[in-house]
């Protein structure tokens, strides 16, 4: 049992990059205490705290975005009713936060609920995102945005044969932002303007769960309403990104309300009446709608001085209807064999119109109408079978096809849009998957994997064409080890003409614990993934166009981890990790030679005393040194630390 | 009378006797006797509501305290197969619609079943009563995606605020409605129908007047790397240029008419670092309603 405690306690604290705090150990009796008929557990951990930065600031809030100050690192509580379905109102409470007060990302999972009678379960995040976007669109569109999340569903009955489901759900965006527009026209010099970030989806649902005749009906219409009602408020920008280009915008403005709904059905039925056969069915239809309007001024000088004004209103609508329908038939013929078919169909067109008109001084208006269609019509059907040969042996197949249509309608001039062109297009992927699972002992797993896939005619340069997959796992898992080793290789290659694009990964792990004694747990991982992708590509430079270029990327990525868990007199916790993730591929030679090599690592320590039956004291510090090769600008080292105080009442 | 009262009496005693002693099943209260530290806690498990208590999942326990303990005259889900464990708990949660693609779902096929991530007894989490938190189960298998997460830019699941069942449906999910409709396999879907990533980017859904054809056709993965990049917007190239020239190269037999995705303008000078960085001009680029260049 002890043992099992550590490893849970360790894989809690020690897995992937870490996070310092909260601290897992909680204060206070883990059987919670008695109260007027209910049991209650709880645990709140409050404290202090603080960051310190070396280098670049942005990258870090970027990365990581803790700062200093008082906070509720963490607090758990649960309250179940002694006798199942005893309490009055409710039987059972399970409340969690996570950095509520002061933590860039804030979180509370909240469920209450009454035997037979309701469960209501509510989710609620906070995130706050600093972007300095340094890498793309030359570091001209950094966000400073939060992002709010909340979940709340309510089943009333929920053990019953009719169930009611209700739901909303809110997702609210909002912040600062700089983005870019050109000026005068879309050949001119880029310049930097404020935006104030404001989008809130709303999402309201209602169903229900019912049985009839041994067949479960789920039916749920959902109305999702959505505004972003970002705009630029009249806004004085700088100077333009090109030294070189004399235009100036002396003042901007640019609103842009895009409003609409996407309301929604899901009807699912399943059906397990005979023994050997199971059915289910699903159909689903959301049918989206966008209506828009941009309003934007723009007032300055052009490339030779001349005042220049341009007012561009545009309005209209967009809509996407996606219909889905889904069939998977289950067969069990013997006991040891499973057979299932999945039959799916998806289809949507997606059709806009909205009219531009666009007035700027000495040049007669532009006034045209735009449409545009993109249609998809997906056909899948998979078959798979799992047949286990002994105790100790079974295999998996399937075969899979699919086919996909895309239809489309657009203007082959744009600005004005004159000759509307319709196009069509059919791929066909056909692929299959063999699958061995071994276990010749009790603490021994062992898997080969493998998938090979053909496409006919694949959209996109870098879509899969040909591809293949072959994965291969062992797992050692005693009471005091446990020992996983990982291989996979993916290879995709899609060739057309002279055009090909190649990408492969192969990646490899070995992850290990070990609890040598009660008090003491071990961990330790190496991983690797190498990414390499060449494809061809024509662009042009100095008005000339290359046509026999190729875009290489590579990708060494390492990491490692280590961690060492003491339990000291069962009083005491203390934890040692590092962990480092290094991209080892060599800088590229040329503009079209693409790596990214950059070490980052975290050490950190915690140390966690109960000082009372009810109460702990914690500290903990965590170090992030953040190096690359790219643009050694963005390189920063960072001390984060914590004290707090866990207390139980 | 009262002779005939005492006879129908003793009747029906002994044939409620007779019926007891056929009756298999023997309640949750002899399971105590013996699984004191399974049992005292169980009031705070969500099945507890099950009907027949511990019997609703471990069957009939008759004959198994009859035999003083016997352990293969109960159902002990450490020496089921995979796929009895799963038929077990599907007798009671197949009826949700976020399951019903469980039987073909990858983790079945990997005989990774319910009682792998959950543990009904030793649960570290109340709700859902998972085995250990949500990620380091994820992890515990996925090490190429923990590796992933450990990058600088990744979506904040470490942090504890994004949770892999955001985007993901571990008991498997029908087929997704972007690229061929056959991978990914296990992808939650938002709405009904839509990618995982519109239901917080909900600004990046549309529809749009002029669509970017990319994210309908292949989805979000065609640029961004999801789980972690080394680009601040999760591309999944470090700089934007490669990425956008990567698809734009003009290579017959690709795109909508079959004469390649559209190639750059020869007004774009590749070797000036101005032209390098796309999405400068090309901001709207999930979608415009303005231009379809995605310019504004």
């Amino acid at each position: 049992m002890r043992h099992l405690f550590s490893l849970l306690l360790l894989a809690a604290a020690g897995y992937a990059q870490p996070i310092v705090a909260p601290t897992p150990e909680r204060a206070g009796d883990a059987k919670g205490e008695d109260l007027a008929g209910y049991n209650v557990v709880n645990s709140i951990e409050t404290g202090y705290r603080f960051r310190n930065v070396d280098g670049n600031l942005g990258k870090y809030r970027s990365d990581v975005n803790f700062g200093n100050g008082i906070r509720v690192l963490g607090s758990y509580l649960t309250i179940n009713s002694k006798k199942p379905g005893s309490g009055k109102l409710f039987d059972e409470i399970v409340l969690s936060t996570q950095g509520l007060g002061n933590d860039p990302y804030q979180f509370s999972s909240l469920r209450v609920q009454k035997d037979k009678i309701y469960r209501f379960d509510s989710v609620w995040r906070w995130m706050d995102y600093f972007n300095p976007a340094l890498t793309i669109a030359d570091g001209q569109h950094a966000i400073n945005t939060t992002r709010q999340l909340q979940d709340h569903d309510l089943v009333i009955l929920p053990q019953s044969r009719f169930r009611l489901l209700l739901g909303y759900s809110r997702n609210h965006q909002d912040g600062p932002a700089f983005s870019t527009i050109q000026f005068p026209d879309g050949r001119g010099d880029e310049f930097t303007y404020l935006w104030n970030v404001r989008r809130t989806r709303n999402e309201y649902r209602l169903g229900t769960e019912f049985e009839v005749l041994k067949t479960k009906f789920h039916v749920l219409h959902g109305w999702e309403y959505f505004k972003d009602d970002t705009r630029a408020p009249l806004f004085s920008p700088g100077a333009g990104a090109n030294p070189n280009d004399t235009a100036t915008l002396s003042q901007f403005r640019r609103d842009e309300p895009s409003h609409g709904q996407a309301p929604y059905w899901r009807i699912g039925i399943h059906n397990e009446a005979f023994k050997t056969f199971t059915f289910d069915g699903r159909f689903t239809h959301t049918a989206g709608q966008r209506n828009f309007v941009v309003d934007e001024l723009a007032i300055g000088t052009g490339r030779f001085s001349a005042a220049q004004n341009r007012q561009l209103f545009v309005g209209g609508n967009a809509r996407r209807p996606v219909t889905t329908g889904n069939v998977t038939l289950s067969w069990f013929p013997v006991e040891r064999l499973t057979i299932t078919n999945h039959t799916a169909l998806y289809n949507t067109r997606m059709e806009g119109d909205g009219s531009y008109g666009e007035f700027a001084n000495g040049v007669a208006g532009l006034s045209f109408l735009n449409f545009q269609y993109l249609g998809i019509r997906t056909f899948s059907n998979l078959t798979d079978a799992n047949l286990k040969l002994t105790p100790w042996l079974g295999v998996y197949s399937g075969y899979h096809f699919s086919e996909r249509r895309i239809g489309s309608s657009e203007f082959e001039d744009i600005d004005p849009p004159t000759r509307l062109e319709r196009t069509e297009q059919t791929n066909r992927l056909h692929s299959g998957l063999l699958g061995l699972r071994l276990q010749p002992v009790k603490q021994l797993r062992l898997s080969v994997d493998g998938e090979l896939g053909r496409a006919d005619r694949p959209f996109y340069t870098t879509s899969e064409k040909d591809y293949h997959t072959v994965a291969a796992r062992a797992q050692w898992k005693t009471k005091r080890w446990s020992l996983l080793g990982r291989y996979q290789t993916n290879y995709n290659l899609n060739s057309n003409s002279l055009f090909v694009h190649s990408a492969r990964t192969r990646l490899a792990s070995i992850d290990g614990t070990f609890t040598p004694k009660p008090f003491l747990t071990l961990e330790g991982g190496y991983g690797h993934t190498h990414i390499e992708t060449v494809t061809g590509l024509a662009y042009f430079s100095l008005g000339e166009l290359i046509e026999n270029d190729r875009s290489l990327y590579r990708s060494r990525l390492r990491q490692t981890r280590i961690g060492a868990q003491f339990n000291l007199a069962r009083r005491a916790d203390l934890y040692f990790g590092y962990h480092r993730i290094q991209d080892a591929a060599r800088l590229g030679r040329s503009l079209m030679d693409q790596a990214f090599p950059l070490t980052y690592e975290t050490p950190l320590a915690r140390f966690s005393v109960q000082l009372h039956k009810k109460l702990r004291w914690n500290f903990g510090w965590q170090y992030y040194n953040y190096k690359e090769q790219f643009l050694a600008l963005q390189d920063y080292t960072a001390q984060t630390g914590y004290t707090s105080l866990s207390w139980s009442f | 009378m009262a002779p005939v009262i005492r006879v129908w009496g003793l009747l029906l005693f002994s044939s409620l006797l007779y019926a007891q002693a056929k009756d298999p099943f023997i309640g949750s209260q002899a399971c105590r006797a013996c699984h004191l530290t399974q049992t005292q806690e169980f009031f705070r498990n969500a099945h507890t509501k099950a009907e027949r208590g511990c019997e609703s999942c471990h069957g009939p326990g008759r004959a198994h305290v009859t035999a003083g303990g016997k352990k293969d005259l109960i159902i002990a889900f450490s020496a089921l197969s995979p796929q009895k464990s799963l038929d077990n708990c599907l007798q009671c949660h197949s009826k949700d619609w976020s399951r019903n693609n469980v039987r073909r779902s990858s983790h079945t096929q990997a005989e990774v079943v319910c009682s792998n991530c959950h543990s009904v007894h030793k649960a570290a989490t109340p709700k859902h009563l998972l085995a250990n938190q949500q990620k380091d189960l994820c992890y515990g298998c996925h090490t190429d995606v923990k590796a992933q997460f450990s990058m600088p830019f990744k979506h904040r699941v470490n942090e504890g605020t994004v949770q892999c069942a955001d985007c993901h449906n571990p008991h498997g999910a029908p087929s997704p409605t972007w690229r061929m409709g056959q991978r990914p396999r296990m992808q939650q879907h938002a709405q009904a129908n839509e990618q995982s990533c519109v239901q917080c980017h909900a600004d990046k859904r549309g529809p749009f007047l002029f669509e970017h054809a990319a994210l309908r056709v292949d989805g979000c993965g065609s640029c961004h790397a999801p789980h972690g990049s080394a680009n601040p917007r999760l591309l999944n190239r470090p700089v934007v240029f490669t990425l956008c020239l990567e698809c734009h190269n003009g290579a017959p037999g690709f795109g909508r008419q079959g004469q390649g995705i559209p190639l750059q303008s020869g007004s774009h000078n590749m070797a000036d670092p101005r032209y390098q960085n796309c999405t400068t001009c090309h901001v709207k680029i999930h979608g415009s309603n303005a231009d379809a260049r995605f310019l504004r």
